[in-house]
């Protein structure tokens, strides 16, 4: 039982990093959702116990190495929005479905907000609002999860 | 991180208050630290480099799943093109190779020529370039960043350094090698420069990333400066980096205004920065590079990484109004002659033969 999930979020979380290998490009990357923050968010919903802040951050290091930037930028911005995914993780079971899209939307952002800060103290260039689109079909990605019937952790979807 | 902990996986609430481990604030401090540790030392210190190194051979494999679905769609795509497109395709095609036939006889031609003339005057030959065909395996994963990643690496015998050129033009600097890969830095990323100048009148310049926009910069040139609108810029090869000759951007903007006392040129880069997945690396070979500050001793100032970055814009400045024009560039003129016989040019009434407009569209071509 218990290591099944472990191997279900190790291979999950393998197939997000895949996602974000794949050849991204023009408006594609623009609007490529962060799929390796989803599947660490769904799981942190979902079995706390097995997915931590740890987890973002060992995932978070394997990110900065794809994306070929400064390492530990990922995994900071991961570390500080899984904290606070953790903290509310035990209300967010009394959250309407609703209510958890705009939890996930603004969880999503803080991570953008946090990567933003630290490229641009890296001497990199903001390139115009349309930087926080992630954010946006990041929460479309989890909604279209959740309608097929993935369990994001609240009573009301309970098997 | 991982608790191991039996514990039934739907009703994560119900347990524990001490089952928990360490609370998510001590969690956040420890690797908040952590990751700011690491980031200070990848940026100010070298210790990383070999790990980076060894983690991106172990994310090799991965990165040939990832490209799976785009070259399927390749292949299949490939597949199915029509019979119509190909007939096209095939008639433009002969008839570039024959339009680029008569271009080669000519240039043997001149190649011939400009060796006898080089050897009469005692000039240093001009390096030759090795080069290496390599393809995309990644375009920017990360949107800050115009890095790409091909599939030529240490393995293959590419340096740091080395110049990507595509067919149209430079597109970047190889900035990191790994076994099987090696990273490309774009012409348009904000830490690139490239030492360029202008094929009209062949002043000397350096040329920045933007960052954004695919665009690249000419900064610290003052509002005078003789550079209008559609002007070339190609290499101009006194870094040993790049070779002398490619083309490397257009000018699309420039601009004087009243409260500065430089120009603003913004330029369009002439390689297929974002849409080639064939490119070619470009090194001047290390050995020749050692002989030539015997002649040219300004040209020694940078070493070919060192070259490209841009924390030296002010020394590069200063080494270009230096004699050292490399020998390639001046003595055109007396081949001009034996060519226009041989060979008289359609639409070009030879008056004035600009030496250094003729050797950079000869190697141009």
């Amino acid at each position: 039982m218990h290591n099944d999930k472990l191997k279900s979020i190790y291979l999950s979380l393998l197939a997000a990093f895949i996602c974000m290998l794949f050849p991204w490009s023009g408006l594609a990357l623009t609007l490529r959702p962060d799929f390796m923050l989803l599947v660490i968010l769904f799981w942190l919903l979902r079995a706390p116990n097995q997915c931590s802040v740890g987890t973002a951050w060992f995932m978070g290091l394997w990110v900065d190495l794809a994306s070929g930037g400064i390492f530990g930028q990922y995994a900071l911005a991961y570390t500080i929005t899984t904290f606070f995914a953790v903290i509310y993780q035990r209300r967010l079971v009394l959250f309407s479905s609703s209510q958890q899209l705009v939890y996930v939307f603004s969880l999503l952002f803080l991570s953008q907000l946090i990567l933003l800060i630290l490229k641009t103290f890296a001497g990199k260039e903001f390139m115009g609002w349309s930087y926080f689109m992630p954010s946006i079909t990041g929460v479309l990605v989890w909604q279209l999860a959740v309608t097929f019937g993935l369990n994001t952790g609240r009573h009301s979807h309970g098997k | 991180m991982m608790r191991g902990i039996h514990q039934n996986f739907d009703q994560q609430q119900a347990p524990a208050f001490f089952a928990r481990g360490p609370s998510p604030l001590a969690r956040l401090s420890f690797f908040t630290a952590l990751s700011l540790a690491l980031m200070a030392t990848d940026a100010r210190l070298q210790y990383l480099a070999g790990v980076r190194e060894n983690l991106m051979t172990l994310l090799h494999p991965l990165q040939i799943v990832a490209n799976i679905p785009t070259d399927l769609y390749d292949a299949a795509d490939e597949y199915f093109s029509t019979h119509h497109h190909l007939l096209d395709e095939n008639a433009r095609l002969k008839k570039q190779a024959l339009m680029q036939d008569i271009a080669l006889q000519r240039l043997n031609i001149l190649t011939l020529e400009n060796t006898n003339l080089r050897d009469l005057l005692n000039a240093k030959q001009a390096l030759v370039e090795t080069s290496t065909l390599a393809e995309v395996i990644h375009v920017g994963r990360d949107s800050f960043t115009k890095k790409i990643i091909v599939n030529r690496g240490k393995n293959h015998n590419v340096m740091t350094g080395a110049a990507a050129v595509d067919a149209k033009g430079v597109i970047g600097q190889v900035t990191r090698t790994y076994p099987a890969s090696s990273e490309i830095t774009l012409v348009t990323d904000k830490s690139l420069a490239i030492p360029v100048q202008i094929e009209r009148n062949g002043l000397r310049a350096i040329a920045f990333g933007k960052g954004r926009d695919n665009t690249l910069d000419l900064p610290y040139l003052p509002a005078n400066v003789d550079i209008r609108r559609g002007d070339k810029l190609v290499t101009s090869g006194i870094d040993g980096v790049y070779p002398a000759g490619l083309a490397v951007a257009t000018v699309i903007e420039m601009k004087t205004t009243q409260d500065s006392p430089f120009a603003h040129i913004v330029c369009m880069p002439a390689g297929g920065i974002e849409n080639n997945r064939q490119i070619l690396l470009v090194s001047i070979p290390q050995t020749e590079l050692k002989n030539l500050p015997k002649e040219t001793p300004t040209e020694k100032a940078q070493p070919p990484v060192a070259a490209s970055h841009t924390d030296i814009p002010a020394a590069t400045d200063s080494a270009s109004p230096a004699p050292a024009q490399p020998p390639q560039k001046t003595e055109p003129k007396p081949t001009d002659k034996p060519a226009v016989k041989s060979q008289p040019k359609p639409g070009n009434p030879v008056t004035k033969p600009s030496a250094n407009d003729e050797s950079g569209q000869n190697a141009q071509r």
